[in-house]
Order: structure tokens, then C-alpha cells, then sequence
């Protein structure tokens, strides 16, 4: 991997890699390292000084890192939406499973994070469950969106896509070294206020993650960000905060969301932030369009702006690599 | 414009009429309800995010988002379901008093009934 000529921008096309080592200690801590990554104009940012470095995913060509670990996000499928740009959610979910599915080596597993379907309806669950039986990746692990949760609390959600999970659906686990976290910040939204994870989530994960050795490598997973992307358009999770706390001690953490159906990347201290695209419809630039609304693209530009993330975990430097591909 | 103004002070006076002809108030709500307020949620917003009604008047909120959205009270007195693309919530408020209300998927939407 050439990764050490990469100077600044490029311009590669579908395929970007961001890879942040976690282990070197040119971190800037006083503020924070932030990048924006549109997939749709190709764009990948590069911060030398090793907290990020980028290259090509064509770069990797067959290479394969030992003791690699990989998995895939999808997230934002929307299944139900049917308005411009696009009125066929389900052949680009499709698309999307069909990315994974030629990935030279296949996931060990896929996270979704949340709004699988639009509405909550059994149907649009039905149809994504069916699809996923088609996704070459181990394991699914999902967390809802505010779209899943909108007649019931989640419980049609859960009994679904996060049985035997603990509250409103949140978890963890343990896979290749690494300790993954499933958050729920979609529930109890308060008027005026953002996402939200709660004292009992709260509770549990500073129990979760207690005894822990703080080298081990953390990934949490969870649907709006927990950084403030945008706080107008409620794109943030107020008590993101104290989460963040219990996991201060730790070496490495990253944290991948959805909701806002960009990619989206923003370092701070020990955690990379990390946005996925949807599958579904783009989402306008943070205060680029008076509404977060789907915003509307030529039908031949849509799939450039749809996608899938796909990381790789490289036990023994705790480096994590996202890669965001997107359907077009 | 002109028509929303136009059922606005429509509204008034049948409010008006009803808090001064305490006699006519069946018949006052009645006519309120058959041409009630509307208010359209548009680009992630309440339009108009604050209005002001006469008792025994209904409120009629349309969804004009591609975006599902939610009408609910913060003390829960009126909550609607989520609502697709057009679809519609009506509420009468019966007692005089302010009512907040919020969209449950996007709490940063909020809106006010204040009913004279």
C-alpha cells in the first residue's frame, strides 16, 4: 500500500480510502481535524501528519493485510420511499448488495445503520430482510433509524432486525480484537431537541465498556451522528457528549452513523467520526437547501451519490480503513 | 395568501361571534369545523408555526414533504400518526389554552396552537 506519497486531494472516481492510525501521536488535540468526503463529486481529503491518510482503493489491488478483520455499512435504505430522485429504492439497495457481494473478499459482516424501511411498515421490513438473505456477510447487525420506529417504539423493529437486545435495542459485541456497540438515538425525541440516547443507554454503556483494557480497539455503531454535523437540522444527539466520556480512555474509537445520507468525516481526539451514504436518495450539504429534505439529481447522477462503506480492521496497529463506494 | 387571511378572519369572527353570543356556540363550532385552519408542513417546517384560533375550531395540518412527518403535542393531547406525502391530521381544540406541538421524527419542527 502506497499510501505515504498522498499529498492532498484526489480525484479517483467511485472508489476513495480513508485510513486513520489511530496509534501515531501527531493528533491534533487542540481542535479537531475535519474533512468532508462527497462521494458523488469523487473527492477524498488527506490530513499528513498521520491521523489520516488516503489513497486509491485501487491502490490495495489484491493486497490483504494478516490478521485483517473487514466488514460492510450499509445504511439508509428508505424501503417504501417512492418520490424523485428515486422512485426504485429497491434496485438500489439491490445495487448495493451487489457491490458487497463482488468486494474481493467477502465482509465478515454488515452493520446497518437504521432506516431500513420509510414508513415502518411490516411490508417494507419484509422486503429488506429478504433482500439481505442475498448479502455474502456473515452476520447482520442493525440499529433503527427514526424511520423504524414510528407506530410502536421499535418493537416490530426489534423483533425483527435486534432480538435479544437490551432496552430500546442497544448492544455490543465482540469480533477480530474489537469491541462493537449498537446505540438507539432515535427514541423519546424531545420538541426542539436532537437525537437522543438516554440515562439507561448511558448506564449501560459506561457498565459495557468499564472493564475493558483501554487498547482495545472500539467501533460504535449507531444512526444519527454523535457529533453535531448540523444541530438546525437536529443532526446531532444532544447527550453524544457523555457517551463519548466513557470512551476517552480508549485507544481507538470510531464511530460510523447514517441519517444524513452523506459521507462525512470528522476526527477528534482518539475517535474518527464517520458518516455512510444511504441507499436510498442523496441529502443536501448542511445548510445548502432550506430543508434536509431528498434532494433531487439528474437520474444519471443518483447512483454516484448512493452507496455502501466498507471497512477493514488491521489487528496489531488498531487502524481502521473506511472505504466508501458508491452504486454508480 | 389572500385565501388562508380571508378563513383566518373568518375564524376570528365566528370566535368572536361565539364568545359574544354565548348562546350561538354550538352552531359557531359547527361552522368552524366545516371550514377549519390549515397549516402545511413544507421544508421541514410548520407554516404557519404559530396560530392564533377560537375555541371549537379545527386545525388541519397537511404534509407536503416527501419525508414522513408527525403532528404531537408535547403533553400528548393530540398526537398524529406518521404522515406520508398529502396526507392529513385534523384536530379540534375544544379549551381554550396554548398548545405546543412538535414532529416526533424531526423534533427541531416545532409549531403552537393558541386558542382563545
Amino acid at each position: 500500500m502506497n499510501r505515504k506519497s498522498e499529498q492532498t486531494l484526489a480525484l479517483a472516481g467511485a472508489k476513495d480510502e480513508i485510513q486513520f492510525d489511530h496509534n501515531h501521536d501527531g493528533i491534533d488535540r487542540r481542535g479537531f481535524l475535519k474533512c468532508m468526503a462527497w462521494a458523488g463529486a469523487g473527492a477524498y481529503c488527506v490530513l499528513q501528519g498521520g491521523v489520516l491518510h488516503s489513497y486509491a482503493l485501487g491502490g490495495l489491488g489484491g493486497h490483504k493485510p494478516a490478521g485483517e478483520l473487514s466488514f460492510v455499512q450499509i445504511s439508509d435504505s428508505h424501503m417504501g420511499f417512492n418520490k424523485p430522485a428515486n422512485p426504485d429504492v429497491t434496485a438500489t439497495l439491490q445495487a448495493a448488495i451487489d457491490k458487497v457481494n463482488a468486494l474481493p473478499q467477502a465482509p465478515e459482516f454488515l452493520l446497518h445503520t437504521g432506516d431500513i424501511s420509510h414508513l415502518s411498515k411490516p411490508g417494507e421490513f419484509d422486503t429488506v430482510e429478504q433482500m439481505l438473505k442475498g448479502l455474502k456477510a456473515g452476520d447482520h447487525f442493525f440499529v433503527p433509524g427514526e424511520h423504524d420506529v414510528l407506530n410502536d417504539d421499535g418493537q416490530s423493529f426489534r423483533e425483527r432486525f435486534a432480538k435479544g437486545t437490551q432496552g430500546a435495542g442497544w448492544y455490543s459485541f465482540d469480533k477480530g480484537g474489537a469491541h462493537f456497540i449498537g446505540l438507539v438515538n432515535v427514541m423519546n425525541l424531545k420538541a426542539g431537541g436532537l437525537g437522543s440516547l438516554g440515562a439507561e443507554q448511558l448506564e449501560w454503556l459506561e457498565k459495557d465498556v468499564k472493564h475493558r483494557s483501554k487498547s482495545t480497539p472500539i467501533v460504535v455503531f449507531t444512526h444519527i451522528p454523535l457529533w453535531s454535523v448540523y444541530p438546525e437540522w437536529g443532526w446531532g444527539t444532544e447527550d453524544s457528549a457523555q457517551a463519548l466520556g466513557y470512551l476517552k480512555k480508549f485507544g481507538a474509537v470510531t464511530v460510523l452513523n447514517g441519517h444524513i445520507h452523506q459521507t462525512m468525516q470528522k476526527v477528534e481526539g482518539n475517535v474518527m467520526f464517520h458518516t455512510a451514504m444511504s441507499t436510498a436518495f442523496p441529502q443536501p450539504k448542511p445548510g445548502s437547501a432550506p430543508s434536509p429534505g431528498p434532494m433531487k439529481v439528474a437520474d444519471d447522477q443518483l447512483r454516484s451519490l448512493l452507496g455502501i462503506t466498507d471497512v477493514n480492521f488491521v489487528q496489531g496497529n488498531h487502524a481502521l480503513a473506511v472505504t466508501d463506494q458508491t452504486l454508480g | 395568501m389572500k385565501y388562508k387571511l380571508c378563513v383566518f378572519a373568518i375564524a376570528i369572527f365566528l370566535g368572536l361571534a361565539a364568545s359574544g353570543f354565548g348562546q350561538n356556540n354550538a352552531t359557531s363550532a359547527q361552522d368552524a369545523k366545516t371550514a377549519p385552519v390549515e397549516v402545511k408542513i413544507d421544508n421541514f417546517s410548520f407554516s404557519p408555526a404559530t396560530i392564533t384560533v377560537p375555541a371549537g375550531t379545527t386545525v388541519r395540518w397537511t404534509n407536503r414533504d416527501d419525508i414522513p412527518h408527525t403532528v404531537v403535542n408535547d403533553k400528548e393531547i393530540f398526537k398524529s400518526k406518521p404522515l406520508d406525502t398529502d396526507d392529513q391530521f385534523s384536530y379540534t381544540f375544544t379549551k381554550a389554552g396554548t398548545y405546543d406541538y412538535f414532529c416526533s421524527i424531526h423534533p427541531k419542527m416545532t409549531g403552537k396552537v393558541v386558542v382563545q
